[in-house]
Order: structure tokens, then sequence, then C-alpha cells
């Protein structure tokens, strides 16, 4: 059972039929497995699908071919396993952070004093204990994601899958995000499908690099990246980070997207 | 205390503010020393004065007639004459307003949510409602007199169907205004229908729903006095009608004084009552 795969992608394809019968085939033969508690980061162009690919996997989108496990189970069966963390934070601003935080938990009916709890300790992991009062508007960009990773945490999902969630911070806040989300992982042990394209982002943090194609989305590579753990900021100046770096920055050019 | 200040001491816009000694913040901005509500209030106050004056200052060196053009302190005058007559008449027509404007917000609030939660309703409804909207109201007023007769209700009615379809659309746009991501959160959780309405999108669509009111209300007055209009025997419509008649031109004109204080007093409620309900507003985006 220990073997066994949290997340297993099999064929898995995607077709949209316009209105005027055209097919757009957007991902095409996906196969890979996340174990438990691995970090697998998805890199690719924009439009490449992979956002396609994680609705897939969240149940969101049904795919067209293929097959999607979850333990073993269709996804459809597996939401409760499942939390997302999407590119903005889209927090409620008429609600406190712990609040915010505790919105599946209300979605779920079963918001009580313990998952309450819960959510105030997530806080203090994320380093916002004292912010649980505080609305969002009182909060830089990458606190309100912060809260929001917390808001996808507090049901205890064993899968988070995170679309861009660092896409829309600046910069230096991206690399402390990193550190950040580098910890909660560790702390949490959480099966992590992380969606990405910035191509360091996804080798510093991954434990795999799944890189996707385009036109149709496919998977064209699935490295292992052998870095220790815990990593740090001085690994991104490694040889060996800078080599799983180019890498995959030219599997991304063979696939003909960078011109 | 103040005659410690030196003789060419700076100057203040809010003078009675108690506040702590200048030399803390010596180079205070003006604008931090008064809320900036007040001195936009002033700003507003001195703005009306200054087009009063200049309207008044006009009739008089135009030499109008006073049965072409009255200024604004013989309508003043005016109301002050016969208070009373103006007041209860005002009276009426603000029943009437607030009549069809509280239907009119309640229809137009479930009408946006049904043309939004089902789509079969949109694609059936949205066009032929957007069509009848493109009717001027006013103009079926005298059918809501045919049908409700010369009372209280035809003119509720005609301010009710002015002031519907603002919220419609509002209602409709603040519904889908709602981010895809929080639709997402709400179904990956497992969320029930109601429970995603009453916890996200009623509250996202607040604020739009607020700002169709605010169109609205004074729709509903106009909407009043076009009622009185056709088929009224009181009211601020049957005033102006009556002072018209009579070439009383400081009579319409108190009226109309009468009806922009009702439709800023409503609009100023709906503003307060706005920023108490959603005081998220003022700081998000």
């Amino acid at each position: 059972m220990q073997d066994q795969p949290v997340i297993s992608v099999q064929d898995v394809g995607m077709t949209y039929r316009s209105r005027d019968g055209l097919e757009n085939q957007v991902l095409q033969g996906c196969n890979f497995d996340v174990a438990s508690g691995e970090f697998v980061s998805i890199v690719g162009q924009s439009g490449s699908g992979k956002t396609t690919l994680l609705k897939i996997i969240s149940g969101l989108v049904k795919n067209t071919a293929g097959e999607v496990q979850v333990r073993g189970r269709d996804v459809n069966e597996a939401l409760h396993d499942i939390a997302m963390v999407f590119q903005s934070p889209v927090l409620l601003p008429w609600r406190n952070n712990l609040d915010n935080v505790m919105l599946p938990m209300e979605f779920r009916k079963r918001a009580t004093r313990q998952s309450r709890e819960y959510g105030l300790e997530l806080l203090d992991l994320v380093g916002l204990g004292d912010k649980a009062k505080k609305y969002s508007y009182e909060l830089s960009g990458g606190m309100q994601q912060r809260v929001a990773i917390c808001r996808a945490l507090v049901s205890h999902p064993e899968i988070l899958l995170m679309d861009e969630p660092f896409g829309a911070l600046d910069a230096m806040t991206r690399d402390s995000m990193n550190i950040e989300l580098q910890r909660i992982w560790q702390e949490t042990k959480r099966s992590v499908l992380f969606v990405t394209h910035s191509i360091p982002e996804a080798v510093w943090l991954g434990d795999r690099v799944v890189v996707v194609g385009d036109r149709p989305g496919r998977i064209i590579a699935d490295i292992k990246v052998d870095l220790p753990r815990l990593r740090t900021k001085e690994h991104r100046y490694s040889d060996d980070f800078a080599r799983y770096v180019a890498q995959v920055e030219s599997l991304i050019g063979v696939s003909g997207a960078i011109s | 205390m103040s005659q410690a200040m030196p003789v060419e001491s700076t100057m203040r816009v809010g003078a009675a503010s108690p506040e702590k000694s200048p030399e803390v913040a010596p180079q205070r901005r003006q604008g931090q020393s008064v809320p900036v509500g007040v001195v936009n209030a002033v700003k507003a106050v001195v703005g009306v004065v200054g087009v009063l004056a200049l309207w008044e200052l006009a009739v008089l060196l135009l030499r109008l007639p006073e049965y072409l053009m009255v200024g604004p302190l013989s309508a003043v005058q005016e109301f002050f004459a016969r208070p009373e007559y103006f007041m209860e008449n005002a009276f009426i027509t603000v029943q009437e307003a607030l009549a069809g404007f509280a239907l009119g917000t309640a229809l137009g609030v479930l009408c946006g949510a049904v043309l939004y939660y089902i789509p079969a309703m949109r694609h059936f409804l949205y066009p032929t409602l957007i069509a009848i909207d493109t009717i001027p109201k006013v103009a079926l007023a005298p059918l809501f007199i045919v049908w409700f007769g010369f009372g209280f209700e035809s003119k509720a009615f005609v301010a009710m169907a002015i002031a519907f379809f603002p919220l419609v659309i509002n209602t409709f746009d603040g519904l889908s205004s709602v981010p895809n991501e929080l639709k997402e959160l709400a179904r990956i959780n497992r969320a029930g229908r109601w429970m995603q309405m009453t916890k996200i999108e009623f509250i996202y669509a607040l604020p739009s729903i607020f700002s169709g009111a605010k169109i609205s209300i004074s729709l509903a007055v106009g909407g009043a006095v076009v009622g009185e209009f056709i088929a009224g025997s009181s009211g601020l419509g049957y005033v102006i009608l009556l002072a018209n008649s009579q070439v009383d031109l400081p009579s319409m004109f108190a009226a109309f004084m009468v009806l922009a204080a009702i439709s800023l007093i409503f609009f100023f409620l709906i503003s307060v009552l706005a920023q108490r309900l959603l005081p998220w507003r003022n700081y998000s985006k």
C-alpha cells in the first residue's frame, strides 16, 4: 500500500470541441505519478495545458481521454483529499484572515472548534499568527498568498495542487515564498503538485520536474532533481542547480516554444 | 494657549479642532489635519452656493420677468411662505417613491439572480428584458393609470418600473463578477449551491447592488412625479403642474428644490448604509 502512488495520471488527454465543430487538443497522452509526500513541479510555456492538467487532477475539469486516480480511486470520489492554491489569493475581503482560512471547513460543514484551532495553528506556521483577526487588505501580496495556502491546508488534504501561486508576486517576495513553501511542505508532509513557468522555481522546489511541451500539451520529460533537502538560497548558485535549469530550458526550447 | 502662537501663524482649515501642538509635526500638510470627508463636503457646499449665487445674479442682471425665470431666493421665500403645503405634498411623493423603490429593488434583485442562476431564463429573457428596458418607463405611466387607478398605487408602480432595471442589471453584473477561483474553491470543497450563494456570491454582489440602488432611488422619485403629472391630485408633481397652470414659477422652483433635497437625502442614506454594511469596499481594490 505504501508504494501506491498518491496521484496516478495515465494517458490523460483533453480535447475541447468548439461550437463550429473544430477540435482543439490541449493535452495528449500524459503519464506520471506522484508519490506520497513528494513535491512535483510542472513547468511549461503559458498555454501548454499545465493548468488544464491541474484542473483535471482536481476534478474540476473532466478529461476526455485516459484516467486519473487518487489513491487508486477516481478523482471525483477523492475530492476531499485535494486542495488547491490559485495564482491569485482570492480572499474574501469581508472576512478576517482566520475566517478566510476556515471557509473550506464551512463549505464542508465541519467548522468545529478544533478545526478553528488548526486554522490558527496554520496561520502560526506561516508566520501570520498575530494577523488572524486582520483583513486581507491589511496584508501584502505575499502574506495574502500565505493565508490562501493555510486555507488550502485547513481541510487536511493529502494533496496540495498549486497553480502558479507565486506568479503574481515580485521576484524578492517570490524567493522568500519558495523558502517558506519548502518549510511548510516539510512540516505538513503533503504531496504537492506545483505548476509554474519559472524553471529555477520548479527546479529549486521540486523532487521532480515534469516538463510539459505544448501544442498539444504533452509530457516531454520527467526529471528527478537530486539536490539535498532542505535546500537553501545558496543552492541556486550551485553547478548542479544550473545544470538542471539548463536541461529543462533546452527541453522547452526544443519543443519550439521559445522563439 | 492660542495666544502663545506667533502672529503670522500657520493657516488652518478646520479651525476648532483640539489637536496636539503643531511642533510635533511641523510639516503636516493641511489635508491631514482635517478629515478628507469634511474637506470634500465643504467644497461641495461652496460649489452649490456658488452656482445658486450665479443663478440669482443672472436673473437679476438679465432682468428676466417672473413668468420666465426666477432666482433661487424667491423659490426659497415661496417655500417658507407655505412650508406645510410643500411638505405635505412632498410626503406623498416620498411615500410613492419609496414604495416603488422597495418593490423595484426586491423584484430587480430577484430577477437579476434568476437570470444569473438559471441559464435558460437568461437565454430566453435577457434580450426581452433589454428590449423592454428601451421603452421609456414614463411612457408606461398612462397604462398604469388604466390598470391601477388614479391613486397611490399607479404612481408607486411607475416608480417601481423605473427603479427595477438598474437593479436587475447590477445584481446580474455583481454576481457575474465573482472570480472563477472562488467558484472552483467552492466546488473542490463540495459546497452546496445555497452555501455558495450565501457565503460568497450574494455578498460579492452587494457593492454592485448598492450602486444600482443609488441610481434607482432618484429614478423612483422621478417616476412618482411623472405619475402625479398624469393623474395626480396631490404630491410634488401635482404642485408643479398646478403652479405651471398659474404661471407661478416661484412655487415650481420651490418644488424642484424639495425634489432635489429628497433625492439627495435618499442617495446619502443609501451611501451611508453601504459604508456601514460593506466596510471592506473602501479598502479592497
